[in-house]
């Protein structure tokens, strides 16, 4: 149906008989397409260098509020449309905000590709944000912040995140709080678009059973008029560090009786090559079923029914975090425990068995990370947003297995903790505080504070 | 008929076979990653348990994990994710399901790992007590302290009087503490014999080789007594019932819940079509009305699960803060009311047909979601072919169907309503 005389598709083998086949509109948009499976269901993902981050300030939760409405209407159809017109051919369509990136997710029959590929192109381009639909939206998010209230473990990141990074593009939630949301107009959101909406900060990737000639053909024609707009997405500066290091922001909840409970400190922006080592740690301490955290906190003690460790890592910097939740009375002691571990992990780092096992972990399920068409899409969506390389699918396995223990021994000298760790902790502050003293000075917010 | 002609079990053959002890084995190859994924089903569930001891399923689901003969307390993780691989398990009111991802090259120590705690898991006062105290932490987290996890407690005491669908999965605080080892001991020769489990194998490996390994693995494990069956004596409902939930939350919530069939049913299929007109996506008729509309509720969500016994219709409203919790059970009510007086648009029939297709391809896209997705079927409709089977079956379903279903079940004289209602714990 299309003609590929005036196209030059490049492609790049990525390993294990991937190619990728690389392409740009005549408007700038960067595209791949990767065909795959026999599934008749195609991915769609279109990413954007821009998110949370870029949130004005005052405005913050704009990128995710603005992404929300993209569906609520276009120049060309409204809500109710757009959703037909997506939903009746059994697509589904997800948007998402991150700190440093939005995304538009689709998931079509294949035979609908060429349709929802242009429904995507009116959502990104044209979309006309209706004053009642800018209301509405705004009262909804209102009223999902009510409901947040009742989600202590989601209180707890939200505290984390924005006591962490305080004062940073970082330091708030996606979705933005109560003050900053109940602000928004439809201003707000025509000016985001027209920031930081454009075909050059942006990649189209499309994942599935498809001829990648005749997909080109079809990203083309449904992007054809989508140029100009913003050169780059959003620079972000690297984050100093974690601020208010040492001190437990508690987060009060009377009515609690368990306590949701997080320590925190910095890390390395995403991509770094200290990443591998850093994950075999991270595997060591606090990952899957039999880390150390989950032996000493769940296994010997029965303390939670839950803990873990995550590196959550940003284009501009990151966070170490450990994370668990526990009676109100044992509170005190889970966080010794979790103190003493990651202590321990710092100072003398895994044992040698220990990164063995961890590189088999890392390495045996890394090919679950792509398994889907959707997944293989973020995945190849993250390595155009943070540079990892086209090398990342075929050689990841390769620098995970090449990691010695004296790297991972560096990599745990360097973010379990080296000064006094961020606490937060969401439950009755009143019977939380004498626990919680003997961690640092102790500071009480409401929930209120942290919405 | 035969299902291997349809399209989908093309793209995916399932080989199977039944052991001398009754272990029934499912084998769905598939060469695209180096990886495999195991799922042992067992048919039990809290709807096996009885007053006093309700939460054993799901206590021992955790007791699986604690040791059997060759390999002792914790190494099955240790074993298992040494070997590139991840575990987990989930209890229902019907079923217990294990299962791992793991590393191709890993299977056979995966089938040694299983058989070996199918064959002869230790159950220990120490490992009792330990995870007693974990699932007591768990349900602290999932209902205690989770607005949704006490009205659905309070939800499932309302809609059943007499069937064991009236506890939690999590079971009763009190039970928890009361479950002794002589319980896991009984539960463990009755519910987890071979010929009480199906064995389901998707991803890269060779279909005749993983047979043998699993006749090796398994076939000296001897059978099971029978399994007793489960007593449905729910009466009759003579009316609506209500609860009312004082929680300090900011915002009012609601469920209405209407009794539904049991899954095999022939008005089962009719309700999935049902529940997707009515719930599913931005465009489904309750978002469209209740929260984009009237702009009463944040978020609704339709619950329509299947289940082995007569089941639930259920609707999860979210409300606005200053929501009246009346008027939004009235708008809800008259769009039920809509649905069964005028019937729905062949178009949204249509609509659903399409998205119920979308969803069985989207759970055939790992080999995870494929081991799932047929042992689920097979459990529930009585042969994983069905699943296969399921677009051809939504397609006969029209709009005169499912005008008669909703008739038939959304009668408001068979509805339970509980209401969440803020309350300040300070004042």
């Amino acid at each position: 149906m299309t003609a590929a005389k005036h196209r030059t598709v490049r492609a790049v083998e990525v390993g294990r008989g991937l190619r990728l086949h690389r392409l740009r509109t005549p408007g700038g948009l960067p595209f791949t397409v990767a065909q795959r499976g026999r599934i008749p269901l195609v991915a769609v993902r279109l990413v954007l260098s821009s998110g949370a981050a870029g949130d004005p300030r005052g405005k913050e939760g704009l990128a995710d509020f603005t992404m929300r409405l993209l569906r609520r209407g276009t120049a060309l159809r409204d809500a109710h449309a757009l959703d037909e017109a997506i939903e009746f051919v059994g697509a589904s369509l997800g948007l998402f905000a991150g700190e440093d990136q939005v995304a538009v997710a689709l998931t079509t029959p294949a035979e609908h590709l060429p349709a929802m590929l242009h429904v995507l192109s009116e959502l990104v381009r044209v979309p006309s944000f209706p004053e009642d639909e800018v209301r509405t939206e705004r009262e909804r998010s209102l009223g999902q912040f009510a409901n947040d209230v009742d989600d202590p473990s989601l209180l707890a990141d939200r505290a984390l995140i924005r006591t962490a990074w305080s004062g940073h593009p970082y330091g708030h939630d996606v979705t933005g709080t109560r003050a900053s949301v109940g602000g928004f107009g439809r201003k707000d959101a025509v000016d985001f678009h027209a920031a930081h909406f454009g075909p050059r900060p942006a990649h189209l990737f499309v994942v599935g059973a498809v001829d990648p000639d005749e997909v080109a053909g079809q990203i083309e024609e449904a992007f054809d008029s989508w140029a100009d707009g913003p050169r780059t997405g959003v620079e972000v500066p690297a984050p100093g560090g974690v601020s208010r290091g040492g001190t437990v922001v508690v987060v009060d909840r009377p009515e609690q009786t368990q306590s949701q409970v997080r320590l925190a400190g910095p890390a390395y922006r995403r991509g770094a090559p200290v990443q591998f080592a850093a994950q075999v740690v991270n595997v060591t301490l606090g990952a899957g079923f039999t880390s150390r955290l989950v032996r000493e906190v769940r296994v010997k003690r029965g303390l939670s029914y839950g803990v873990g460790s995550a590196f959550d890592t940003l284009r501009a910097g990151g966070l170490f975090s450990v994370s668990s939740f526990t009676k109100v009375e044992t509170t005190g002691r889970l966080l010794s425990v979790m103190r003493k571990e990651v202590d321990r992990m710092r100072k003398r780092g895994p044992t040698k068995a220990e990164v063995e096992k961890a590189q088999r972990y890392l390495a045996g399920l890394f090919p679950l990370r792509t398994e889907t068409n959707e997944s293989l899409a973020a995945v190849l969506a993250d390595m155009a947003l943070y540079g990892l390389g086209d090398d990342w699918l075929d050689r990841y396995r390769d620098r995970v297995h090449a990691v010695s223990r004296a790297e991972a021994q560096e990599a745990a000298a360097a973010y379990c903790f080296p000064e006094p760790p961020l606490t937060v902790v969401v439950g009755p502050a009143e019977r939380l505080r004498p626990q919680l003293e003997r961690f640092g000075p102790v500071e009480v917010l409401s929930a209120d504070d942290v919405l | 008929m035969s299902p291997r002609k349809k399209p989908q079990a093309e793209l995916f053959p399932v080989q199977e076979a039944v052991l001398s002890n009754g272990l029934r084995v499912r084998l769905v190859p598939d060469h695209d990653s180096p990886v495999v994924s195991l799922y042992t089903f067992f048919q039990v569930g809290s709807r096996n348990e009885r007053p006093g001891i309700t939460g054993i399923s799901h206590l021992f689901e955790h007791m699986m994990f604690n040791g059997a003969k060759k390999y002792g307390p914790k190494e099955f993780d240790e074993v298992l994710e040494s070997n590139g691989g991840r575990s987990n398990a989930y209890t229902t009111h019907d079923v217990t399901v294990y299962y791992e991802d793991f590393a191709a090259e890993a299977l056979d120590t995966v089938l040694d790992l299983e058989s070996d705690r199918m064959r002869s898991l230790t159950i220990d006062d120490r490992s009792l007590k330990s995870e007693r105290e974990v699932v007591k932490e768990e349900r602290r987290l999932r209902v205690d302290n989770e607005p949704a996890g006490l009205m659905d407690e309070a939800l499932h005491a309302l809609v059943y009087e007499a069937h064991p669908y009236r506890w939690p999965v999590i079971g009763w605080m009190g039970d928890i503490e009361a479950i002794r080892r002589a319980d896991c001991e009984a539960y463990f020769r009755t519910f987890y014999a071979p010929n009480n489990a199906t064995l389901w194998v998707a991803g890269d490996f060779e279909p005749d080789r993983v047979l043998k390994a699993i006749r090796k693995a398994y076939g000296d494990i001897p059978k099971g007594p029978p399994v007793p069956g489960v007593v449905n004596a729910e009466p009759s409902q003579r009316g609506e019932r209500r609860a009312e939930l004082r929680h300090p939350s900011r915002a009012p919530s609601l469920i209405v819940a209407y009794r539904g069939p049991q899954v095999t049913d022939p008005d089962t299929l009719t309700l999935d079509v049902l529940q997707f007109i009515l719930g599913v996506g931005e465009g489904s008729r309750l978002q469209r009305a209740l929260v984009y509309g009237k702009r009463l509720a944040v978020n609704v969500g339709v619950d329509w699960s299947w289940r082995r016994d007569p089941g639930m219709f259920a609707f999860h409203l979210e409300l606005q803060p200053d929501a009246d919790v009346r008027a939004a059970e009235d708008a809800l009510s008259a769009e039920l009311r809509r649905v069964a007086e005028e019937g729905v648009d062949p178009r949204e029939v249509e609509k659903a047909r399409n998205n119920l297709r979308a969803h069985l391809l989207r759970e055939f896209t790992s080999n995870s979601g494929r081991a799932h997705a047929l042992g689920t079927y097979e459990l529930f409709l009585g042969s994983w072919e069905h699943g296969f089977g399921l677009p051809e079956a939504y397609g006969r379903i029209d709009a005169a169907k499912v005008q008669a279903a909703a008739r038939r079940w959304l009668d408001p004289t068979q509805r339970s309503v509980v209401t969440l209602v803020p309350e300040d714990v300070r004042t």
